[in-house]
């Protein structure tokens, strides 16, 4: 299977997506911001970071490069499965491949946390990942406050796009356990094969680092990959 | 242009005149400036700094360079080292702890190592003014490191009135090389070619190190001063370390400075100085982000992310390439020339010629003789009576004297600020800053890195080299806590104007203790930063030295843990401290301020030994250091984020009140709070016996989800975790 790692000048949770993708016995290929061709990948994962500094708008600039509009291409024409990672997902959403978007923090400052995550949707991208499944990832962000317009919340939910939200250590949903101020928690949406989340998963490969869950929520990504292409792994 | 313009005293102009055999032009003039200033050569503190010990088993490079380096396995070293940004913080706190960040990442990366930690390390007052220039500072920290994607996984923070009007920011950064990838500023060769890399070199931060960083504020610099702070960008720092990291990694660079402060004077000073080369520049090609700057401003400029590298001619081709790639500017400056002198020119005419060893060397250093050294070691003398006996500090009960000791600012909870801070970004962070130390493991080996961070406040207020000394050794004991192996410590030294004999004396206290501390404890100091002049309007600020300890941890993902985990697990008080307030939390609640109190050191490198060894025999089920907050927070801490149904309970040997609350309130290094399952203890008292360190039975851990010392006094756990992490 051929993975691709999305970077753009500042990115810089790449190596540890890398490294994530590695110990899950996949070989990821690093594709820059002025690719043209994307139609020899699987699949795209669009990591973390700070892409161009992001001193405009989380993803702002990065959602004008070279390499998104072959992404888009790929998704229109094949349904290439996309995952946006924090900054990832910022760069989905201003480039209009998510709906929405990852305005700063309620609070006004970074946050950077371990949180529970429940799984509001299951879905054939992620197979294996049930509804209603808690994980535990790690947080880190300023712009993550998820919006979206009046009227799109209803739609967002009624399509089955709604994927994560925020919840207490418990599973509970309720208004404490929102870390910066998403409209009804959201953490992650996904909108035909492009997926999008403000935690980060590829940080939670290990008990030892708080949490094996972000090995979870991977893998069944490459499960939903392998079994939707056919692919022997 | 005159000797005072450039921060020069009328001495050292005559120095300047007598080294070169003429009166210096206006921009050679600036060159001394600069690197005669106090911040770059040290000319109050290098004579005592001399006397730090540097030598140890595994140091790969001590001080001298841009970090110290020591060795972690055969295959990883590690770079660390601490710097100050006080005065820019107060006088801009979010450019100002921002630079500080980047400017100490860059003194890692110009190690060859690739970083891989910050720990912060403040000191603010209590106004409201305080208030702010915390959160800009915090904001700053978290700006630049978020950003390039370096995790900020410990960190130090205390409050006094001291720091009111000169806080201060202390940074320190960890990076890790391969011992293949060493580099550094002493291996440039006639012939190389001088590249500057980064951005373009603008008005900003001139005079910086000359004025803002080595002189004393009188109250009204907020405005002045303020264009002689520089600004951060965190995005070219990303591109510039991977470019330069690059470089380096594939054998392209000859040698490596960073610039800092002084700019580019500083790095082609240093980088020639001590490689024994001279060097040709032509300032006319260095690229620029505003016209018509002089060659004075040039050379002055502190402008952030730049970087300068010497390198064969024939891999210029290259680096260029490289360069290009990531959209970084690489030009060609200079090149290293034989001999000493560095050539100035502009437009092929020749605007300065002054030596390198001149500029490095040259400065009148102040000198200490060994009898001004024994001084600073001899203790404060103590009041008979100790200004808050332990019975004045409880003119309150027991109960809510813990209470109160808990909600204060330097015992505290800080998730409101390290949750700013992205801590888990590079994925090595097993433990992060809701702990007393950073635990980091590598990725390729089971092996980590421990990086324990502490600094004095009102510990080294009254007595600078009791509390010094105390600071060493409390960071080193968090080490021994995990059974880890000290392979180093750096040491940020913050005080006065060494002008008056009140502040030198102070100075030279804290580095006398850190110096005794290190040496008892068979501790290398492997570099270090000093800052002076931190001073308002002629009220110095309490002498403060921040320590960071590296240690290396063999199986760093199972860390000994700092929690209880079951009830009947029995707790000790291993190396129980006398009982003296001196420098306490409790003692400052009832504004007392008497010297802090230190025993014999030989006496602590037993403690640590009999520490380490009875977490490496796995007999330790749980440990907490007894630090700000003495026993009581330490207890506090051990069982807050333990399963809810747990509790402590506690009954303290002394007879009488005043005797319990020295016990639970004394501040005293060396002290563990260890928790061990009933099995374990036969042998943990054979152990501490056959050491020769006293311990002593503090009680066990209870089913009764509270706290309670002696039976009569109890708090329950929602009580302690109001008081210590306030809502809101």
């Amino acid at each position: 299977m051929r993975v691709a790692v999305v970077t753009f000048p500042g990115s810089n949770c790449d190596d540890d997506t890398v490294r994530a993708l590695t110990a899950l016995g996949v070989s990821p290929v690093r594709v820059g911001h002025r690719a043209q061709d994307l139609s020899t990948v699987d699949a795209a994962i669009l990591p973390g970071g700070f892409s161009y500094g992001d001193y405009l708008r989380g993803g702002a600039l990065a959602a004008q490069a070279p390499v998104i509009e072959s992404l888009r291409a790929e998704v229109a024409s094949r349904q290439l499965p996309v995952l946006g990672i924090c900054n990832g997902f910022q760069i989905l959403a201003e480039a209009r491949l998510l709906p929405g978007a990852l305005r700063p923090n309620r609070q006004g400052t970074f946050r950077s946390a371990w949180q529970t995550i429940r799984v509001t949707r299951a879905s054939p991208l992620f197979w294996g990942l049930e509804e209603g499944e808690l994980l535990r990832l790690p947080i880190a962000h300023g712009e993550g406050a998820y919006y979206l317009p009046p009227g799109q919340l209803a739609a967002v939910f009624g399509n089955d796009q709604a994927w994560l939200q925020y919840v207490s250590e418990d599973g509970l949903l309720h208004t404490e356990a929102n870390p910066n101020g998403s409209v009804a928690n959201l953490a992650g949406v996904i909108v035909g094969s492009v997926a999008g989340l403000m935690p980060h998963p590829e940080r939670a490969m290990a008990d030892y680092l708080g949490s094996a869950d972000g090995a979870r929520l991977l893998q069944a990504w490459l499960s939903g990959i392998s079994r939707r292409d056919g692919h022997a792994r | 242009m005159r000797a005072s313009d450039v921060g020069l005293t009328d001495a050292e102009y005559a120095e300047i005149c007598r080294l070169m055999g003429r009166a210096p032009n206006a921009l050679e003039l600036g060159l001394f400036g600069a690197l005669w200033s106090e911040h770059c050569s040290y000319k109050n503190s290098r004579a005592l700094l001399r006397r730090l010990p540097h030598e140890g088993p595994d140091v790969v490079a001590g001080p001298g360079g841009n970090a110290g380096v020591v060795r972690l396995t055969d295959s990883w070293e590690v770079a660390f080292k601490i710097e100050s940004h006080n005065h820019p913080s107060y006088v801009e706190p979010v450019q100002g702890a921002a630079t500080g960040v980047g400017g100490i990442l860059r003194d890692i990366i110009a190690m060859g190592a690739r970083p891989i930690a910050v720990a912060d390390l403040l000191r603010f007052g209590t106004d409201v003014h305080s208030h702010h220039l915390r959160q800009g500072v915090v904001r700053g920290i978290g700006l630049y490191g978020n950003a390039i994607g370096i995790p900020t996984v410990t960190g130090d923070l205390a409050y006094s009135d001291t720091y009111a009007t000169n806080p201060l920011v202390n940074v320190l950064a960890v990076g890790l090389r391969r011992p293949e990838h060493a580099i550094g500023a002493s291996t440039a060769k006639p012939g190389q070619l001088l590249v500057l890399l980064g951005q373009r070199t603008g008005r900003d931060g001139i005079h910086g190190a000359s004025l803002l960083a080595s002189q004393d504020f009188h109250g009204s610099e907020h405005d002045s001063m303020r264009p002689t702070v520089q600004v951060g960008d965190p995005f070219l720092g990303k591109l510039l370390m991977e470019v330069t990291l690059t470089a380096v990694e594939r054998g392209w660079v000859g040698a490596l400075q960073d610039l800092g402060a002084a700019g580019l004077t500083s790095a082609v000073a240093e980088l020639s100085e001590s490689s024994g080369v001279g060097a040709t520049l032509w300032l006319d090609r260095v690229p620029l982000r505003q016209a018509a700057m002089t060659p004075y401003e040039i050379m002055l400029s502190e402008t952030q992310e730049r970087m300068l590298m010497a390198i064969d001619a024939d891999r210029w081709d290259d680096l260029k390439a490289l360069a290009d790639e990531q959209e970084i500017l690489a030009t060609v400056i200079g090149v290293v020339e034989p001999g000493e002198m560095i050539r100035l020119l502009w437009q092929s005419e020749v605007h300065a010629e002054v030596s390198a060893r001149w500029l490095v060397r040259g400065c009148p250093r102040r000198e200490v003789t060994d009898e001004e050294w024994e001084g600073f070691r001899r203790p404060v003398p103590r009041p008979r009576v100790q200004a808050v006996a332990p019975g004045r500090g409880g003119a309150r009960d027991l109960k809510s004297l813990l209470l109160d000791v808990l909600a204060h600012p330097d015992v505290r909870d800080r998730a409101f600020i390290y949750q700013q801070y992205d801590s888990t970004i590079q994925t090595r962070t097993v433990w992060g800053p809701e702990h007393d130390v950073a635990v980091l493991k590598l990725h390729e080996e089971p092996v980590g890195v421990v990086l324990s961070v502490f600094g004095t406040g009102q510990w080294a207020s009254v007595d600078p080299y009791a509390g010094a000394a105390a600071a060493v050794i409390h960071a080193v004991s968090r080490l021994a806590a995990l059974g880890a192996e000290c392979l180093g410590i750096t040491d940020g030294i913050n005080a006065g104007n060494p002008d008056k004999a009140e502040s030198f004396g102070q100075l030279g206290g804290l580095v006398a203790g850190v110096a005794d501390a290190a040496r008892a404890l068979g501790i290398p100091v492997t570099g270090g930063n000093v800052s002076l002049h931190n001073e308002t309007a002629g009220e110095p600020i309490w002498p403060t030295v921040m320590i960071g300890a590296v240690g290396r941890l063999a199986d760093a993902a199972h860390p000994v843990a700092d929690v209880v985990r079951e009830a009947g697990a029995r707790l000790y008080l291993l190396n129980p401290a006398p009982l003296d307030l001196g420098g306490s939390v409790v003692e400052s609640l009832a504004g007392g301020a008497s010297p802090y109190s230190l025993g014999p050191l030989a006496d602590y490198r037993r403690a640590l030994d009999a520490m380490s060894q009875s977490v490496r025999s796995g007999l330790v089920e749980a440990v907490r250091v007894v630090g700000r907050g003495g026993l009581a927070a330490a207890l506090v801490r051990l069982l807050l984020p333990a399963p809810p149904s747990l509790g402590i309970a506690v009954t303290l040997d002394e007879d009488t009140d005043d005797a319990k609350r020295g016990r639970l309130f004394n501040e005293g290094v060396g002290q563990w709070v260890v928790a061990l399952r009933p099995t374990c203890e036969p042998a943990f008292l054979r152990l501490c016996e056959a050491a020769q360190v006293p311990v002593c039975r503090l009680g066990a851990v209870t089913d009764v989800a509270a706290l309670s010392i002696d039976g009569r006094v109890q708090w329950t756990r929602a009580e302690l975790l109001a008081a210590w992490r306030p809502l809101g």
